[in-house]
């Protein structure tokens, strides 16, 4: 996939807005190529299914290739696309629910005859993804758009068009959450460690 | 004590984060942008929806709004001070009765006419049925 340094897609992204809006349809492909990967990892994260991901994110194009004239140029397009993706997310999600767990059923998968084995934290990691798709939507939201954006919590406000104030306060409360869900996680992992470090001092000598 | 639980909570948070933060990139499928590009180059030769004929329906919506309007003004009119008076005497509540009928006349009409317009302004839509 190739990735643009943010000036140059900004101004990829104008030009080829420019072009769309004066009749170009195929100037929309460079658009896609240039977003096709965030998108369906947003909607990826959103969902946690594949083939819906790529669905989701076809839709959001076409949402977007209808109301690009509705995009303001003093505005990065890529903002502009984010929350018009998180819009369209959120209601497709809304329409037909994920297959999820609820919160309390959402339990860490630990025992002690599984706990040394990479599996286990591997089993863990996913249970930790799949609880946070079982948070209500306000908490899960945040969550989701926080990592997708790299830890950026601004980029993430202005994705869902909150406060940035608002958006860690809910990233607080989301952590309580998976917090209290996942209370051994940190052994299991540390235990993971411990016992790759023994491997690797056998492995040595 | 309190010191063990904060950095128990700290160490938690920390491997969630590491969790969260440590997702597998999802790689679109080859046929993904021809799909997207397929949609849009059939949105693109479609002709554009009819917008609604809001220049012919202003005339019924304003017809609507002043027969509403009027009924609302008629209802002050003559709800109003039946309503306030305390209690009326027994050989007066038949004539009382009267001023709700003529009044419910008065919002038959009021909603007749509402629904004529609707149904006017949604054939110049070109819309047929109800729905």
């Amino acid at each position: 996939m190739t990735t643009f340094h943010p000036s140059v897609a900004q101004e990829l992204d104008q030009a080829d807005v420019a072009l769309v809006l004066a009749g170009d349809v195929s100037a929309f492909e460079g658009i896609v190529r240039r977003w096709q990967g965030p998108l369906v990892n947003m909607a990826w994260r959103y969902s946690r299914d594949r083939s819906r991901a790529e669905e989701m994110a076809q839709e959001a194009f076409i949402r977007a290739w209808r109301g690009l004239a509705h995009w303001r140029r003093e505005g990065c397009f890529s903002t502009w696309l984010f929350a018009l993706a998180a819009n369209v997310y959120r209601s497709e999600l809304k329409r037909f629910p994920t297959q999820t767990l609820p919160l309390d059923a959402a339990h860490e998968p630990s025992g002690p005859a599984s706990q040394h084995s990479e599996l286990a934290v591997k089993l863990s990691s996913e249970a930790v993804r799949r609880a946070v798709l079982a948070l209500p939507m306000r908490y899960r939201e945040p969550v989701v758009l926080f990592y997708f954006h790299e830890m950026d919590v601004a980029a993430a406000a202005a994705t869902m068009g909150l406060p940035e104030g608002t958006l860690k306060a809910r990233l607080s409360r989301a952590r309580t959450l998976l917090r209290q869900r996942f209370p051994h996680l940190e052994e299991e992992h540390a235990n993971l460690e411990f016992s790759s470090q023994v491997e690797g001092k056998e492995a040595a000598r | 004590m309190n010191q063990a639980k904060i950095d128990h909570s700290t160490m938690l948070d920390a491997k969630i984060e590491a969790i969260l933060a440590s997702e597998e990139e999802l790689i679109p499928s080859s046929g993904f942008v021809a799909s997207v590009m397929e949609r849009v180059q059939e949105e693109a030769v479609a002709p554009p929806p009819i917008p609604f004929p809001w220049k012919r329906a202003i005339p019924g919506t304003l017809l609507t709004a002043g027969v509403f309007g009027w009924g609302a003004v008629e209802l002050l009119r003559h709800g109003l001070p039946a309503l306030s008076s305390p209690a009326l005497p027994l050989p007066h509540l038949p004539a009382a009765l009267v001023v709700p009928v003529e009044q419910a006349g008065w919002l038959a009409l009021a909603l007749g006419v509402t629904l004529l317009s609707w149904l006017l302004s949604r054939r110049l839509a070109g819309r047929g049925g109800l729905l």
